[in-house]
């Protein structure tokens, strides 16, 4: 494909920032962390968009394949002494033959049932990762080795940018392989599908390995960051965040609904504490009791707007999916990534006129 | 009778108990697919919003009979649903989204994760309590004793919460009967669901009756809530588990089909009960409740997915 001067401009500029963001954050590791965790998210999301918006099985189970590789490599870290790349690669493996499972599981269910059977089996990892303390740790949550043995945060970041950029290298080499163009048909019409020769069982299962896959090394690579996990990562509120990142961004796009992720990680963080001259905080203090009546609270340089700021994006999610379907980020992309060839049209349109006349 | 048979028999009447919640949430939950064809993931979250409305009723605002509170919260969750229903599902109807069964499984998704926040946001994320609706007679008939919070008929003691609650709910479901099987509008909607262009050419208003069947169903969702909330401690995510295990009892009683509903809700009370009853160890045993009805739902889906009473698709 032809791109445009602008397109590299953007892809450029993308990638200084993203290259020099630890540069320019090197002194606040709080937004590193933010950007290390969106990235860990944007994952997930544009591998559920691959499973969801690509092969059309919405399945809410992907964070509970995050959670097994992440799980199992704890387990095997503390029980094993295996170093935190072993288990890491043990526990991503697992996770793809749980997503295996699952796939063939889902082979005869289609989109209500489908979503309910993955919701459900969902729960029942939580419930049986919050009861089996001996292997868990039940809600007191699992600690993990470090992946790197740093306390700065740098080198998470580029780890984990780096598995952004190949799992989703990886997603849009198989989205446009043939592989893709399977997965479409069988999002349009199985039956269709499969009257052409498309080999719906085993596109079906492989769309529930691959996305398993990746959400299961991202998964352990994250629990190994953060060094600690709990059975909390499964609540549904957790998979809603996902796929309402996905939405918002654009189910039908890889990249949409990675930068969907990473746009709705740090709204989310911005939105935490909206600030407030240092003038009227004294006020703000006196008037806490009234401000907590209504679920907010007062921090140290603003209000601290705590479930609010997820109703707000429960509402861009519910607008999303009524009025704009392609999601709200990807249009964007999609006109920048079509300009040249819209210039070309537009010139064929002219000569084509031209010869007429 | 030795012992082990007693504690079943004591864990069964528990089930049949809850087991009657549990129906009159899924038969909402039926009424909403049959008519609008859709599942609603967002049902347990009407029951939650019940329950909070009840408890508010109750607790903080004029102290109002019980009696009242249950009916004014399922009137609360009548509206949410109903005007859901015409902002969101409608468009549905009219043809102008484009996928709409991925539409109607995101959209209620969605609309759970809002309703869970926004109560987490209002009402804030401690646990709830709400006081005993009824205080039971003091009586003593040999083998059926009544104290205030307690009745015992034999060596079977039911709470007078729970009791109250399953009595709400049968009451409920006779109401039910009565209006889906002898008034014109309950005709009109189960008319609808057999066949809307059929019930379209009568005069049926298909639109109205799926706002109103929506409207219904969480309506009962939020009535059953209300009428379980003084057995529970309340907080913002009881909703999940009851959402799942609503979808249990419908799938397993066959999808659309209200006497499978009825039947399945009351055997996964029963099973609910006895699995967490008969596991030794306390721990496991409360937190593995919820599971057994979703492993049942499981090899329900994996074996004869029209479930019970399901009609072939």
């Amino acid at each position: 494909m032809k791109r445009s001067l602008l397109q590299w401009l953007i892809i450029a500029v993308g990638a200084v920032v993203m290259l020099g963001v630890p540069f320019a954050l090197g002194n606040k590791p709080y937004w590193l962390h933010v950007a290390i965790v969106a990235y860990f998210y944007a994952i997930l999301a544009s591998s559920w968009a691959l499973l969801a918006g690509y092969a059309g099985q919405f399945s809410f189970g992907h964070m509970a394949f995050m959670a097994v590789a992440a799980y199992t490599s704890g387990i095997l870290g503390r029980d094993l002494g295996m170093t935190p790349v072993q288990s890491i690669i043990i526990g991503t493996l697992t996770s793809a033959v749980v997503g295996f499972v699952i796939g063939v599981l889902c082979l005869r269910l289609r989109s209500t049932y489908l979503a309910l059977f993955t919701l459900a089996f969902s729960e029942i990892l939580r419930l049986a990762l919050n009861s089996e303390l001996d292997l868990t740790g039940g809600p007191n949550g699992l600690t993990l080795e470090l992946l790197v043995d740093t306390t700065s945060r740098v080198p998470y970041y580029y780890i984990m940018l780096g598995l952004l950029i190949v799992s989703l290298a990886f997603m849009y080499w198989l989205a446009n392989s043939s592989f893709g163009l399977f997965f479409h048909a069988i999002r349009e019409d199985e039956e269709a599908a499969a009257a052409m020769g498309v080999n719906i069982v085993r596109y079906k299962i492989m769309a529930f390995v691959v996305t398993s896959l990746i959400a299961g090394l991202a998964g352990a690579v994250e629990a190994h960051y953060i060094g600690f996990i709990t059975p909390n990562i499964l609540i549904i509120a957790q998979m809603s965040i996902v796929v309402a990142m996905a939405i918002i961004g654009g189910v039908e796009s890889l990249l949409g609904a990675a930068i969907g992720a990473i746009f709705v990680q740090f709204m989310l963080e911005l939105l935490r504490e909206i600030p407030m001259p240092a003038s009227i905080m004294p006020t703000l203090a006196q008037m806490e009791g009234t401000l907590e009546a209504f679920g907010l609270s007062v921090g140290e340089h603003g209000i601290l707007t705590n479930a609010w700021r997820l109703v707000v994006f429960g509402f861009v999610l519910i607008l999303t999916l009524r009025f704009y379907q392609n999601g709200l980020l990807y249009p964007i992309i999609d006109r920048l990534s079509r300009r040249p060839v819209l210039a070309e049209t537009v010139a064929k349109r002219i000569q084509a006129t031209e010869v007429e006349s | 009778m030795d012992g082990t048979f007693q504690l079943a028999l004591r864990l069964i009447a528990d089930g049949l108990v809850m087991g009657f919640i549990y129906a009159l949430m899924a038969i909402g939950l039926t009424l909403i697919f049959s008519v609008l064809g859709l599942v609603n993931f967002a049902h347990g979250e009407f029951y939650m919003i019940g329950g909070y409305v009840a408890w508010f009723l109750v607790t903080k605002f004029i102290n109002m009979p019980p009696l009242l509170a249950v009916p004014l919260a399922g009137l609360a969750t009548f509206i949410i649903g109903a005007v859901f229903d015409y902002l969101l599902l409608q468009p549905m109807h009219k043809g102008e989204i484009e996928r709409p069964q991925e539409y109607a499984i995101l959209i209620t998704f969605g609309w759970a994760f809002i309703l869970q926040y926004l109560t987490l946001a209002i009402v804030g994320p401690w646990p709830q309590k709400t006081p005993r609706y009824f205080d039971l007679p003091t009586l003593d008939l040999g083998t059926l004793k009544l104290t205030g919070a307690m009745m015992k008929a034999g060596f079977i003691p039911i709470s007078a919460t729970r009791l109250t609650a399953a009595l709400i709910s049968v009451i409920l479901l006779v109401i039910l009967v009565y209006f889906m099987n002898y008034t014109w509008t309950g005709k009109a909607l189960r008319a609808v669901s057999e066949d809307k262009q059929a019930a379209a050419t009568v005069g049926i208003n298909p639109r109205r009756m799926s706002t109103l069947a929506f409207g219904l169903g969480t309506m009962l969702a939020g009535m059953a809530g209300a009428a379980l909330v003084p057995a529970f401690a309340w907080v913002p995510q009881v909703g999940v588990p009851a959402t799942t295990k609503t979808f249990v009892i419908m799938v397993l009683g066959g999808m659309g089909s209200m006497p499978g509903a009825m039947i399945g809700g009351l055997i996964i009370g029963v099973v609910e009960a006895l699995g967490a009853g008969l596991i030794p160890d306390a721990i496991r045993a409360y937190a593995y409740r919820d599971a057994y009805g979703l492993i049942i739902f499981a090899l329900v889906l994996l074996l004869r997915p029209t479930g019970l009473f399901g009609r072939k698709s």
